[in-house]
């Protein structure tokens, strides 16, 4: 297995019931800044006509991931599914994952001082046979789905297959497993609400990027 | 003075009233006594911050710590650790005072391969002083991480991580050097120098295995172009912390052997002060053409961004005056003293220029339009400077202490300051 979340980030309309709904559900610690998943607004204008775009993130769950590198004590692993999870108990607080993740995915849980972050609702819904995460449970304008990117016949493989979409920072060489959809409609407007560098993939061009990352993984 | 000895160390047999209440001691005292208020404050706001999740106010429904609590999360400040800002004064002090240290224990370790007889004749001072230095550093990175749950280091190690290397590697270093000072301070010439020779190059090579292991450390933050992008960062951090080093081995000299040494005296420093400018001239070098190679988005910051100031405030004092006012031989010490001073100055604001420049670009720029904001009610930062906490400029100062406690205590029973004909 190899879970990943696929972002119509362009669905977004910034209620935060996301953000409600995963402090409920994993107990995240109350706070404007403790946040394992986020939305970000971006504002501009095109020929004086403002508009505004909502960006929905999270840990990225990368299979390189730098953090799990720089953790000395495991606290930082590959959990199930290639997720990259946050032990509590083990977090010695040195911080080397929060200032290896070039996401800013990290913060730090002062009721347990430890680092705490996304965990895909591993451990309070996916492991007890739900198939959603909190986050994507409750989006009213269905902007996540979550899945097995293994599942070639799932819907989170098949949605790809079948949309062009990009990951964020990509020349990190972290290989995300957060994928935003481009849109299909209105894609001049869509070019502007992401970064100029910004590559955008088919299946076909980012399955091996993956399969390779993930040999990686399980070689070392 | 009486003494007692013991596997042929003699330690002098001084009174209670003079191991610890000396001058030295008592300024000691003052700067832990500081650093303990340090250590207090820190410890409070960690591990005693009043804090919620949405449990508790499910769980406890009326209750006053929960509803302040709640509070604290929406107008408080957010915790001890900034989310933008992970390492702080504590990695820059922890950073200076290691490798400082362990810069003069290398070298003095040159020195004696290379037979420069002053520095073997004062060598077990210096070392120990550069090993106080190394338990200043270690007592800082202490009070950063959480205490409670260091054991995971040795129960789950992951060995390939560049902090966990550090830590058995001071299990080595630390007895290496103590070994190293017992035979400058035995009285053993003669067997001694059948292993000085193996022991001073395994020191060095562990020297230089520290260093690597830091620049590692540095360089498997990915994210951190600075850090990552900085050419040759362990020849970088050997080449600044000498700099460093030998303004503190002439500030040491100065204090501890201006008298003891007599004539010798303006020898000694004079070689410091050539010494200090080959490495200052190495550090100027360096620092006129890292930058060609350091990412343009960092590279920016520091030298015409935000943090201009500090990183020519830094060249002024680590480098310029110190250069000009060491380059002349002067019949008067106060210009080398002077020239010292900047240098430890200067070179600690490179430390932190260094730090805090690794995340002066911030990482939430995530989908390359812009940076987003870090809090709900915060503006979006281009770029990120804070000063640091009270209570840790407080613990900083606190490691001055243990460094000249740790330091006054092993002169006061070995007398690691006299000099010693080899």
């Amino acid at each position: 297995m190899n879970y990943a979340m696929v972002l119509d980030y362009q669905n977004c309309i910034n209620c935060k019931a996301c953000e409600v709904a995963c402090k409920e559900q994993n107990g995240v610690q109350l706070g404007a800044d403790k946040q394992r998943i986020w939305v970000s607004t971006y504002e501009n204008s095109i020929f004086g006509n403002p508009f505004v775009a909502f960006h929905p993130s999270q840990c990225n769950h990368c299979v390189d991931a730098p953090c799990v590198s720089v953790c000395p004590t495991g606290a930082s692993y590959f959990a199930e599914g290639g997720l990259v999870m946050a032990n509590k108990d083990k977090c010695i607080l040195c911080k080397g994952c929060m200032e290896a993740c070039p996401y800013d995915a990290r913060f730090v849980d002062d009721k347990y001082v430890a680092v705490d972050k996304c965990t895909f609702c591993f451990d309070t819904r996916i492991s007890k046979g739900e198939t959603t995460t909190a986050c994507q449970a409750t989006c009213p304008t269905k902007v996540r789905l979550f899945g097995d990117l293994d599942d070639e016949k799932g819907e989170l493989v098949q949605l790809l297959k079948k949309r062009k979409f990009f990951v964020l920072k990509e020349s990190e060489g972290t290989v995300p497993k957060l994928f935003y959809l481009f849109p299909e409609k209105d894609t001049s407007f869509a070019e502007n609400s992401i970064g100029k560098g910004t590559t955008i993939h088919t299946w076909e061009s980012y399955k091996p990027v993956i399969d390779k990352a993930v040999a990686m993984r399980r070689k070392s | 003075m009486k003494r007692h000895e013991i596997a042929g160390v003699e330690i002098n047999a001084v009174s209670i009233r003079e191991l610890l209440f000396s001058k030295t001691m008592l300024l000691a005292y003052l700067l832990l006594a500081l650093g303990a208020y340090g250590v207090w404050e820190v410890f409070s706001e960690r591990y005693f911050l009043l804090t919620a999740n949405a449990f508790d106010a499910g769980l406890h429904p009326g209750s006053t710590e929960v509803a302040e609590a709640m509070k604290e999360a929406v107008f408080g400040v957010g915790g001890e650790v900034k989310r933008e800002q992970p390492w702080t004064l504590y990695i820059v002090n922890y950073m200076y005072m290691i490798y400082t240290g362990s810069a003069i224990i290398f070298f003095v370790a040159l020195a004696e391969i290379f037979n420069v007889k002053l520095i073997q004749r004062t060598a077990a001072g210096f070392i120990t002083f550069g090993l106080a230095m190394v338990f200043g550093g270690l007592f800082t990175i202490a009070v950063d991480l959480n205490i409670l749950h260091m054991h995971w280091m040795f129960l789950t190690p992951n060995i390939r991580a560049g902090m966990w290397l550090m830590l058995p590697l001071y299990t080595v270093y630390i007895p290496f050097v103590l070994f190293e000072i017992y035979l400058l301070i035995t009285n053993k010439h003669d067997w001694a120098k059948k292993v000085a020779y193996g022991i001073l190059i395994l020191s060095i090579m562990i020297d230089l295995i520290e260093y690597y292991i830091q620049a590692k450390l540095f360089n498997m933050n990915t994210a951190r172009h600075l850090w990552t992008t900085y050419p040759i960062l362990t020849l970088y951090f050997i080449v600044s912390a000498f700099v460093a080093a030998i303004a503190i081995m002439v500030l040491y000299s100065y204090f501890t052997h201006r008298r003891s040494l007599g004539d010798d005296f303006h020898i000694l420093i004079t070689f410091l002060r050539k010494s200090s400018l080959y490495v200052i001239a190495l550090l100027a070098m360096y620092e006129a053409t890292a930058y060609l190679f350091i990412d343009k988005e960092w590279g920016a910051i520091i030298l015409f961004g935000e943090y201009k100031i500090y990183f020519y405030i830094y060249l002024f004092l680590a480098v310029g005056l110190p250069f000009a006012l060491e380059f002349k031989e002067h019949s008067n010490n106060i210009w080398i003293i002077i020239g010292s001073l900047s240098v430890i100055l200067g070179t600690y604001l490179g430390r932190y220029i260094f730090v805090y420049g690794g995340n002066a670009y911030p990482m939430s720029n995530r989908f390359g339009l812009g940076f987003e904001k870090y809090g709900e009610y915060e503006q979006a930062k281009e770029f990120i400077f804070f000063s640091p906490h009270s209570s840790e400029v407080l613990v900083v100062v606190g490691s001055l202490g243990v460094v000249l406690a740790i330091y006054k205590i092993l002169d006061m029973l070995f007398s690691v300051s006299k000099i010693r004909e080899h």
